[in-house]
C-alpha cells in the first residue's frame, strides 16, 4: 500500500488528528509563523500591550523575556486564542486567531503544544493516559497504535519507565517532561513553553533544555519560551524579544542583546534592582500615607 | 478600597448576578449535551462517583430516618389508639417530603461539594486550561457529564432512600413495637397513590433537586477563583445555596403538585 493510500485511509476514518490534515496547519512559505501587529490590550485599566509588533520565526527557538507582570504569559494566551486584544491582530500560520470560529480555533490548537509552568497534568490519569489523552480525544486510532505512539513520546523524554506512575508520584522535572511528551504527541508546528525552567534543579533544567533543543532540531518545531533564566536562554534560544511597558524594547540573538547597552537590557541582563523597572511600585506621597503634613521623600 | 465591598445593596446585586450567571451556565450545559455524548464513558464514571459512592450514606440515613419516624409516630398515635396507621403515615411522609428532600441535602453535602472541589482544583492547577489548549471542550468533557450524572443519580438514590426508610419503619414498628405486619402493609398500599406520591413526590421532586444541586455544584466549581481559599469558599457556597434552593423549591413544587 502506497503512503498516499495509508494517508487517505487514516483521513477517511478520522484516525489522524486535524493538526496533520487540516488546511489550518498546512505550512506556508512564510518564514514567520506568528506575526503580531499593533496588539493593544488593556486589563483592569492597565495597559499590558501598547501597539505591540513581533515576528516569531518558523523553525527557531524564540525567547520572550521581560520584567514580571509585563504580560509574557498573557501574550502566549493571545497566541492560543484564550484571550483577545482590544486592538491589533495575531496571525498564526497566516490565520488571524481573533477572528477564528471556535471549531477553527480548536483545529488550530491541535497544532499547538503548550507547556504549563505547573505542568497541568490530569491528576485522575496516570502518565500513559495523560500523554494518550489528546490522541483518544481527537483520533480513532487502534489501541495498539496509541500505545506505540505514547511509548515513543515517553521514550523521547526519557520516561517510558514511568508510564504507570500517577502525577502525584512525579518530581517537578519529571512532571514537566511528561507534559512535554503530551504537548508533542501530535507533532505540533508550534510549542509554547510558559516558564519551563522554574523550580528545576540543575539536572532537570539541563534535561528540559536538551529536550527543547532536540525537538527543535530534529522535528523542526517552532518553539516560543517565556523564561527568566538568562544562561539557559543563551544556550537554547536563537532569537530573544525583551518586552517592557507593553512594547518590544530590544530584540536579537541572545549574545548580541546581552551586550546591548540600553538601560532596559543593562538592568535586565545585569540583574540591577533599580532602573527603567523601578524598585518602588507606583504610590502616592509617603508623608501623606504616614499622616505627616509635609511631604517625605 | 474594594469597589464591591459588602454593603446591603451590593450583596443583593451580587446574588442576582450569581443567579443570572447560573441561568446562563445552565443554557451552556444544555447546549453542550449533544457534544458530551461522545464522552459517554466519562458520564458513566461520574455516575459511579456521585451515585454508587453515595449509596452507603443514603442507605444508612434512610434506615435511621424511617426508624425514628416510626418511633415518634407510634408514641403520638398510641394516644389516639390508632397505631396501625403509623406505617401509612411514614410512607406518605417519606414519599412526599422526606425522601426527596433529605436525599438531596445529603447529595449536596456528599457529591455536590466533591464536584465543586474537584472542578475548582482542576481550575487552580490549570487542568481546565490545558484541556482547552488540547482542543477539548471542558464544558462538554468536565461539566456536562457531572451535571448529567447528578441528574440521573438523584431519583435513583431517592428511591433507595425511600426503600430503606420503609424498611427501617417496618423494623421498628412491626418487629420491635408489635404492629401487625398485614395491617402495616395493607394500610400503606391502600393510601399511597402512584401518580401523586411516587411520580410527583419521588420522581419529579428528585429530578428537580438533582438538576438544581448538580447545576450549583458544577457552576460553583467553574466560577471559583483558582486559589485554595476560592475552592474552600466555593464548596461552602455549594452546600448553602443547594440547601436553600432545595427547601425553597420543595415548597414551590409541593404547592403546585398537591
Amino acid at each position: 500500500m502506497a503512503f498516499a493510500d495509508i494517508f487517505g485511509y487514516l483521513q477517511r476514518f478520522r484516525m489522524m488528528p486535524s493538526s496533520m490534515t487540516d488546511p489550518v496547519h498546512a505550512t506556508t512559505d512564510d518564514s514567520t509563523l506568528v506575526r503580531v501587529r499593533g496588539l493593544t490590550t488593556v486589563l483592569n485599566g492597565k495597559t499590558i500591550f501598547d501597539a505591540l509588533d513581533m515576528d516569531i520565526p518558523r523553525g527557531k527557538v524564540t525567547a520572550i523575556m521581560g520584567p514580571s507582570g509585563t504580560g509574557k504569559t498573557t501574550l502566549l494566551k493571545h497566541i492560543t486564542g484564550q484571550m483577545r486584544g482590544d486592538a491589533g491582530e495575531i496571525l498564526v500560520n497566516g490565520e488571524n486567531v481573533a477572528t477564528l470560529s471556535r471549531e477553527r480555533l480548536f483545529a488550530l490548537r491541535e497544532g499547538i503544544g503548550y507547556l504549563f509552568q505547573n505542568s497541568a497534568l490530569l491528576t485522575d490519569y496516570d502518565v500513559f493516559e495523560n500523554v494518550a489523552f489528546p490522541l483518544r480525544q481527537h483520533t480513532k486510532l487502534p489501541e495498539v497504535l496509541i500505545r506505540n505512539l505514547v511509548l515513543m513520546k515517553l521514550q523521547a523524554v526519557g520516561l517510558r519507565g514511568a508510564a504507570g506512575l500517577m502525577p502525584s508520584e512525579l518530581s517537578g522535572g519529571m512532571a514537566r517532561r511528561v507534559a512535554l511528551a503530551r504537548a508533542i504527541v501530535f507533532d505540533p508546528m508550534l510549542i509554547l513553553y510558559d516558564e519551563p525552567f522554574v523550580g528545576l534543579d540543575p539536572v532537570a533544567l539541563n534535561q528540559v533544555l536538551k529536550l527543547i533543543r532536540t525537538l527543535n532540531r530534529t522535528l523542526g518545531i517552532t518553539s516560543v519560551l517565556v523564561a527568566h533564566e538568562i544562561e539557559a536562554i543563551k544556550q537554547v534560544a536563537d532569537h530573544v524579544f525583551l518586552i517592557a511597558n507593553g512594547k518590544v524594547v530590544a530584540q536579537g540573538d541572545p549574545k548580541t542583546i546581552a551586550a546591548d547597552g540600553s538601560p532596559w537590557t543593562r538592568q535586565f541582563f545585569g540583574g540591577e534592582a533599580d532602573g527603567p523597572v523601578p524598585f518602588q511600585y507606583p504610590a502616592g506621597d509617603l508623608g501623606q500615607a504616614l499622616g505627616f503634613s509635609g511631604a517625605v521623600k | 478600597m474594594n469597589p464591591r465591598k459588602r454593603t446591603g445593596g451590593n450583596v443583593v446585586i451580587q446574588s442576582l448576578e450569581q443567579i443570572g450567571n447560573g441561568g446562563l451556565f445552565l443554557l451552556t450545559l444544555l447546549a453542550a449535551i449533544p457534544r458530551s455524548l461522545r464522552y459517554f464513558r466519562e458520564t458513566i464514571r461520574q455516575l459511579w462517583f456521585v451515585g454508587a459512592m453515595s449509596l452507603t450514606i443514603i442507605m444508612v440515613c434512610g434506615l435511621f430516618v424511617g426508624m425514628v419516624l416510626m418511633l415518634q409516630l407510634y408514641h403520638v398515635l398510641s394516644i389516639f389508639g390508632s397505631t396501625s396507621a403509623s406505617g401509612m403515615v411514614v410512607a406518605l411522609a417519606v414519599y412526599r417530603e422526606l425522601g426527596p428532600v433529605v436525599t438531596a441535602l445529603l447529595f449536596a453535602g456528599r457529591a455536590g461539594t466533591a464536584i465543586t472541589a474537584e472542578i475548582g482544583l482542576m481550575r487552580a492547577t490549570d487542568q481546565i486550561d490545558a484541556m482547552e489548549l488540547m482542543a477539548v471542550d471542558p464544558i462538554a468533557y468536565v461539566a456536562t457529564p457531572r451535571f448529567l450524572a447528578g441528574l440521573i443519580a438523584m431519583p435513583l438514590l431517592t428511591c433507595v432512600f425511600c426503600a430503606m426508610a420503609i424498611f427501617g419503619a417496618h423494623l421498628v414498628g412491626v418487629t420491635w413495637l408489635g404492629i401487625d405486619n398485614g395491617t402495616f402493609w395493607s394500610n400503606m398500599t391502600a393510601v399511597v397513590n402512584l401518580r401523586t406520591d411516587i411520580v410527583n413526590g419521588v420522581l419529579l421532586k428528585s429530578l428537580a433537586f438533582g438538576l438544581v444541586v448538580s447545576l450549583i455544584a458544577v457552576y460553583q466549581g467553574f466560577a471559583t477563583p483558582p486559589t485554595s481559599e476560592g475552592v474552600a469558599y466555593a464548596t461552602t457556597r455549594t452546600v448553602v445555596a443547594s440547601s436553600i434552593a432545595i427547601l425553597a423549591l420543595d415548597f414551590v413544587l409541593t404547592a403546585f403538585l398537591m
